[in-house]
């Protein structure tokens, strides 16, 4: 599906370069990500998938500034973000130049960004699925409130605009109701509220809430949308949370939506029709998608692009097809090679021997060094860097990518 | 594209006698309600299940979440007494199960036999571990309650069995803690071999692991098996996995059994719409990456009020009219419609499959009779319609009888509960 | 994080050796912090008082736990030649009763808090395990008991006893064990339906074996951390119940000493009730010091990164 019919790639909208979050802890710094980067394109399914503790969480997090600091420490890089329909790239205004990778648009750098900058950002342009539904969604209040919350922390212009209360009326009930609509209201306005004529108002901006709510969850093939919107979480499946919350994400069409193991709590048939629904709202709106996984059968079954992270870096990053098909790093080879599939004998599973480095104060070299059975001298002493070995398919190992005797001494002066 | 892969248990499969076997099995769990604590329903988590384990092969156990498979194992590991039904236990007495053989009757030598012969390996790595005693102390429990071994003795055999899960003698004063969870599961494995058992229940023993470490824990499962012809009963929900360990697979929905049979047969030729699903849920890496996957719609009913007749029919894609269709079934399409659902007071029943659904007014009634006979509702269940008639603001309904949906034989030791002969494609 | 490869552990491990280090490890975890350690610190010394009892104040005979009484040295301040912290109304030396006090305190806590501590796992463990009807009525009694205030309830008991230091022992026995019953209640309900103990069954390990390997030592943390509390607790109710009066006077106790004092406060006479108030004030705080870094180290989700 990236295949762009007029042969150019659709534009980068968000971008990783050289993240790196450690941890403190009592043994010393946990790297959990150490220099992790990749791109993704606009309307398009990236997934990330790796191992417990590779790092990819801690990634998809970052997108939202939801890293906690302390224990975590943001040790560099960016996380970039160009949002559609945002201001003007500074450089080159808005004709599209290298520094805005052609789209004319802003560049943000979502790490640097001030709060309240991101949450203008946050639930608006880029979303998140989390992987418990039941966790992510307040027991206390019903999905209705919930879901409502969203628009009025986003789309409270519109609310006022369907009330039939224009930008230019500036008399006193109009500016009340514009408080209620932006979450402001105080506590005049809410004893205003009750009494002609701001009560008609404030129904209809009510109304134009619940018919916007109806038709987000409408949308994720929620057969009865007035009554899971009087439901409280407890009272849905975990299907049907998990679809509220895939209502709640695109509510404001977002340009970009990480979803974080958004199945894994859930069965398997449940799982299926889940991630269909989300590849089809992912195409529907040219929404892009950062699906984070553990399942690679999944991730090939939904995604567009692929990066494979292992302890805390990107080992390989490519189209599904080459990465599944013709996978170029030993780590991708021998993931997924120990998938069970048919025909494979039993007690014969190529497994990886060893198990996940931990990653306290780690040296330099390659993280996947001491499970890799085409170790060499140079994979225990120098970081392997993501190379092209084919058309945007790129490998972080020295079989494709031999290390030179200047890298060598790059390398060490980088990492001293 | 799919050959049968011949396990390597396949002859011992063939020779293998019957080591376990279950008949009819129910386990019912009530529901109690008010601060009398009145019964007030039965979830019927296990549902008459029949099943027998062979010596030497591995059968796996289907399903998801609610059907009934983790009861199941935890009766046949003599963990929970079932509600009634019965499970025989071949200790040595003759090949031919009899009566005598039921776990539950057994004399206290020969149910020491059974206890030891079937053990069991958790899905919760660290949970299934006693985390305040040592490696030494947890792998050499069972040998202390047999009184098989002690002192120096027992350390050593406790060497043995770490060095054949992978582990050696440097982590036999360790706390389970200290381990990572690949490890851990390896633990585990080595207890329930301390007391060379025959069946080794394993309760989703993988799915809590990532898959490099999966693939290490199934060698090692796989290694055993050949070297000790051990019998497992594999339950899991990772069909992936239960393709590649189990000679003979059961799928459960809703505590009972849609469908069993040898694992590359239901593979290829399921004949169950569910055990379907199921497959098609779970892409093989093998598999056409355009394939449809998602089959399914709905949820899984609430297992404490299964649909009546085939229990799956609320979900399923390939629905007939003789499927058992119920008065359940209205008022779970009435749950869609808003105004409707709204305006329904109440349901005046005769029997499951014959009621009067009383609405606020007519209109309603009408409303409802008009749906139920286009295209909103399925067309099997209008074809099993056999009374739709409204009187004021009361709409009528009555469904056929049917017969209940029985196990048929469907090819040489494969059986299937569907009303449907065979799966087009 | 679990360790995926320790390097090779010195020859000769044993497992006595490593369940001491686990012991050594906690009680580093427990030093490390600074107001655990301060609290470690006054109960080493307060029981060093104790135990030399004899040499730091000769015994009175026949009962050294009787205070002395020098009738010619009443009301005398602190720094009096022979009597350091002064003399009460009735010329008891208050470093005496300061000194042969901590005696008496340890005995009293020591004393109500193993005997309150075993009834508590006993009769939680039986509700737990047996459940049902037994449950229910033996949970409705302690409710009862817990409705009432521990020292209102311990003061009703004692005065229905009679004044006496052994009754006030008597009394604290019966009030403190609810909280301990209580808690192992909680706990057994909970591990029952632990993996382990599943486990413990499928191997066929007895229940008797189950309940002491599995149950009790998983049980046993909150039930140390609330141990170490009382610890401190009970010589506070137990001064307050002798400060009151059900306790013999003149024995050498602190709350009796307080009681004592008090009447002099007023025209003066500060010493009587404040060092050996401040005695009860040290030993409390102690106790609760420790107990709560107790909590702190022992906190399931800390342990693991020690």
């Amino acid at each position: 599906m990236t295949s762009n019919l007029e042969g150019t790639e659709p534009p980068v909208i968000a971008e990783v370069r050289d993240l790196r979050v450690h941890f403190g802890s009592k043994r010393g710094r946990v790297h959990a990500v150490d220099g992790v980067g990749f791109q993704i394109r606009d309307g398009e399914m990236l997934g990330l998938v790796g191992e417990t503790g590779c790092g990819k969480s801690v990634t998809g997090r970052a997108f939202l500034n939801l890293i906690p600091q302390p224990p975590a420490i943001i040790a560099g890089g960016e996380v970039l973000f160009r949002p559609r329909g945002g201001a003007a790239c500074p450089a080159c205004a808005g004709s599209g130049c290298h520094a805005c990778g052609q789209t004319g648009g802003e560049t943000l750098d979502l790490l640097k960004l001030p709060q309240d900058r991101m949450r203008q950002i946050r639930g608006a342009r880029i979303a998140m699925i989390f992987q418990d539904p039941g966790k992510a969604l307040n027991p206390t209040l019903t999905i209705g409130v919930q879901m409502a919350e969203v628009f009025l922390q986003h789309k409270s212009d519109e609310l006022l605009q369907d009330a039939g209360i224009s930008a230019d009326d500036r008399n006193l009930a109009a500016n009340a109701l514009r408080r209620i609509a932006h979450q402001e209201d105080r506590w005049l306005d809410r004893r205003l509220k009750r009494f002609p004529p701001l009560r008609q108002a404030a129904g209809r901006i009510q109304q134009a809430l619940d018919a916007r709510v109806a038709a987000a969850l409408a949308e994720t093939q929620i057969a009865n949308p007035l009554r899971v919107m009087r439901a409280y979480p407890h009272e849905l499946s975990g299907g049907m949370r998990q679809r509220v919350m895939i209502a709640q994400a695109l509510a404001c069409d977002p340009d970009l939506i990480i979803a974080d193991e958004p199945t894994t709590a859930l069965d398997v048939t449940i799982q299926a029709r889940i991630l269909e629904l989300i590849k089809t709202l992912q195409e529907r709106h040219r929404t892009a998608v950062l699906y984070i996984s553990h399942d690679l059968s999944l991730v090939r079954k939904v995604c567009d692009r692929v990066a494979v992270m292992y302890a805390g870096r990107v080992a390989e990053v490519g189209t599904v097809s080459d990465v599944f098909s013709n996978p170029r790093h030993p780590y991708t080879q021998g993931l997924l090679a120990a998938v069970p599939r048919a025909g494979a004998r039993r007690g014969h599973l190529a497994s990886i021997p060893g198990s996940v480095p931990e990653l306290v104060n780690p040296t330099p070299g390659c993280r996947f060094a001491d499970r890799c059975s085409q170790v060499m001298p140079a994979c225990t002493q120098l970081d392997p860097v993501l190379g092209s070995v084919g058309e945007g398919h790129s490998v972080a190992c020295f079989l494709e990518h031999p290390p030179h005797a200047g890298a060598a001494k790059i390398e060490k002066a980088l990492t001293e | 594209m799919m050959q049968p892969p011949k396990t390597d248990s396949t002859v011992a499969m063939k020779a293998g006698d019957t080591l376990l076997s279950v008949r009819n099995l129910n386990k019912h769990f009530p529901i109690k309600d008010g601060i009398l604590q009145k019964v007030v329903g039965q979830v019927r988590a296990v549902d008459g299940v029949s099943f027998d384990i062979r010596r030497g092969e591995t059968v796996g156990l289907v399903g998801e979440s609610g059907c009934g498979k983790t009861t199941l194992s935890q009766c046949v590991a003599g963990l929970t007494d079932p509600t009634s039904g019965e499970i025989l236990f071949n200790t040595g007495q003759g090949s031919q199960l009899g009566d005598g053989d039921r776990i539950d009757k057994l004399p206290k030598d020969r149910y020491r036999t059974f206890r030891r012969n079937v053990q069991m390996v958790f899905q919760d790595n660290f949970a299934s571990l006693n985390p305040r005693q040592l490696v030494v102390d947890i792998i050499g429990r069972p040998l202390k309650v047999y009184r098989e071994a002690s002192g120096s003795d027992l350390t050593e055999r406790v060497v043995a069995l770490l060095e054949q899960v992978g582990l050696g003698r440097q982590h036999l004063y360790r706390y389970p803690h200290q381990f990572s969870g690949g490890q851990r599961q390896r633990i585990s494995i080595a207890r329930a071999l301390a007391l060379d058992p025959e069946l080794i229940i394993l309760d989703e023993p993988t799915s809590a692991l990532d898959v490099s470490v999966q693939a290490q824990i199934l060698n090692l499962l796989g290694d055993l098996q050949k070297e000790r012809q051990l019998a497992y009963l594999f339950v899991t929900h990772d069909l992936g996995v239960v393709r590649h360990m189990a000679d003979r697979m059961i799928t459960m929905y809703l505590g009972k059994v849609v469908e069993q049979g040898p694992t590359e047969t239901v593979f290829q030729q399921p004949a169950h719409p569910y055990t379907e699903a199921l497959l098609a849920a779970k892409p093989d890496l093998a598999d056409d990456p355009d394939k449809p996957f998602a089959l399914l719609e709905g949820t899984i009913p609430d297992p404490a009020r299964p649909p009546l007749g085939c229990r799956f029919h609320t979900r399923c894609p390939r629905v007939t009219p003789s499927c058992g269709w119920e008065i359940d079934d209205i008022v779970r399409f009435l749950e869609a419609d808003e105004s409707l659902f709204q305006s329904l007071q109440g349901v005046e029943r005769r029997s499951a499959r014959d009621a009067d659904l009383i609405f606020k007014d007519p209109a309603s009634a009408v409303a409802l009779q008009e749906a139920m006979k286009s295209s909103s509702v399925p067309e099997a269940m209008r074809a099993a319609t056999e009374r739709l008639t409204v009187e004021g603001s009361r709409l009528r309904a009555t469904f056929s009888e049917v017969d209940e949906v029985q196990l048929t034989e469907r090819g040489p030791e494969h059986f299937a509960a569907c009303k449907l002969d065979h799966l087009s494609r | 994080m679990a360790v995926t490869d320790l390097p090779t552990p010195p020859k000769r491990e044993t497992a006595f050796g490593v369940r001491m280090r686990r012991w050594r490890d906690l009680l580093k975890t427990l030093l490390s912090n600074p107001t655990t350690f301060i609290g470690f610190l006054i109960i080493f010394l307060l029981l060093a008082m104790a135990i030399f009892a004899p040499f730091l104040a000769p015994p009175n005979v026949p009962d050294p736990y009787q205070m002395p009484r020098d009738w010619g040295a009443t009301r005398m301040p602190p720094g009096t030649p022979g009597f350091p912290l002064g003399t009460t109304n009735q010329g008891g030396d208050v470093l005496y009763g300061v000194i042969w006090g901590s005696r008496t305190s340890l005995q009293l806590s020591v004393i109500v808090v193993s005997v309150t501590v075993v009834i508590g796992i006993a009769i939680g463990s039986i509700a737990g395990l047996v459940g049902g009807w037994i449950d229910e009525t033996l949970m409705r009694i302690v409710d009862v008991f817990l409705s009432i205030p521990e020292l209102i309830f311990a003061l009703a008991v004692a005065a229905i006893l009679g004044p006496s230091f052994t009754n006030i022992i008597l009394s604290l026995c019966i009030v403190f064990w609810v909280k301990y019953a209580r808690i192992m209640r909680a706990q057994i309900i909970l591990i029952r339906q632990a993996d382990y103990v599943q486990a413990a069954r499928v191997i066929g390990d007895t229940k008797l074996s189950i309940f002491f390997k599995d149950m009790l030592p998983n049980a046993s943390t909150p039930i140390a951390v609330q141990a170490t509390l009382d610890m401190g607790n009970i010589v506070l109710v137990g001064a307050t119940l002798s400060f009151i009066g059900l306790a013999e006077s003149g024995i050498a106790e602190w709350g009796v000493l307080v009681s004592e004092g008090q009447a002099g406060i007023a025209s003066g006479r500060w010493w009587a009730s404040t060092f050996p108030g401040l005695m009860i004030f040290l030993w409390a705080l102690a106790f609760n010091l420790v107990g709560d870094g107790l909590r702190d180290a022992l906190d399931p989700r800390t342990e693991d990164k020690r």
